[in-house]
């Protein structure tokens, strides 16, 4: 359960207030908010704010799925690339000058 | 983080050191893949086979993490090939106190930013910078209730939907949503307030959550790009 900011009084809570943290709330970790039975009462009583913290959560959750799914792949020619530039000697990305060879 | 990517290098440069502590939660998306080890060994003794291994099992992964930051296609083939240019030359340094791919996405990241600094794209202020104009940002109204999100969104639209974001939302998006980073770490690469990263990703996500809501107007992904 995550620790609500000092100025944040659930029982007189406003939604532009609720909006005003919202930022702070979903960066707090400790669980969804949606689930945090503090706020139950204020969700019931503001649906669209409910629905509003599902859709955020949704969007995280669905987010840290697509780490575990690269879904692009690079051209053949980048290996060529960085192959060729291998063969050479590996250049310098600032100067665009071979480094020299490793002692 | 003891053994991250290039912090001498990066402080020479200018630029901020990494944070120096681990995150568990990259170490547990980044468990060990087999016969990575033994590559990573053999590169660093100068085995251009084992290098080609490494580039195998982690191209896809750098070259998205590239296109998610920068959203073009050709930057993301030039910052994947210096990644990996840069990986040869500093995998020396690397002494697996952290996971490989933890390292290796913080080298990504660190090359990425520099690559935006000296395009020109002040990151000093996000606020200032790279905020996006009114008609990109999120509708702040949430007072009538709009039709939710089904619950799960689909991968592919998601993508789309933040190929489609406006470039600081997206870089906050993508750094702390997609690749796990803290909001202290982001605040250090980008220099910002934690404060500044925490309401960047808040307005990515309700800017997503618009653009989610109208899927049909999302600009397609490039389809020789994606891999079902």
């Amino acid at each position: 359960m995550s620790e609500l900011p000092l100025n944040l009084n659930i029982d007189t809570l406003t939604v532009p207030e609720f909006k005003e943290y919202l930022p702070e709330l979903t960066a707090a970790g400790g669980g969804k908010i949606s689930e945090d039975a503090r706020f139950a009462k204020f969700f019931a009583e503001h649906p669209e704010c409910i629905d509003l913290v599902r859709d955020l959560e949704a969007i995280a959750d669905a987010a840290r799925s697509l780490f575990d799914t690269p879904a692009h792949e690079p051209a053949d020619s980048v290996w060529s690339n960085i192959a060729s530039k291998l063969k050479q000697g590996v250049t310098d990305e600032e100067s665009g000058t071979p480094e020299p060879e490793a002692s | 983080m003891t053994d991250g990517p290039d912090t001498q290098e990066m402080e020479l440069q200018g630029l901020p050191k990494m944070q120096t502590k681990p995150t568990p939660g990259l170490f547990k998306r980044n468990p060990p893949i087999a016969g990575e080890a033994e590559a990573i060994e053999r590169a660093k003794n100068g085995d251009a086979d084992a290098f080609s291994k490494l580039y195998a099992l982690h191209k896809r992964r750098v070259y998205t993490l590239c296109l998610r930051m920068l959203g073009n296609v050709s930057e993301a083939e030039d910052m994947t090939q210096e990644a990996f240019l840069h990986l040869f030359r500093k995998l020396g340094s690397f002494r697996g106190e952290s996971a490989f791919s933890t390292w290796l996405h913080r080298l990504t990241v660190n090359l990425v930013l520099m690559h935006l600094r000296k395009k020109g794209l002040q990151l000093v202020s996000l606020e200032e910078t790279i905020n996006p104009s009114e008609e990109d940002a999120p509708k702040r109204d949430f007072g009538s209730r709009d039709p939710q999100l089904s619950g799960s969104v689909d991968r592919v639209t998601l993508e789309r939907a933040v190929a489609s974001l406006p470039p600081g939302y997206r870089m906050v998006f993508v750094l702390h949503d997609v690749e796990g980073f803290e909001h202290n770490e982001i605040a250090t690469m980008l220099e910002c307030s934690t404060g500044n990263s925490k309401s960047q990703l808040h307005k990515a996500r309700l800017k997503l959550r618009e653009l989610l809501r109208q899927p049909e107007q999302l600009v397609p992904l490039d389809t020789k790009e994606a891999v079902q």
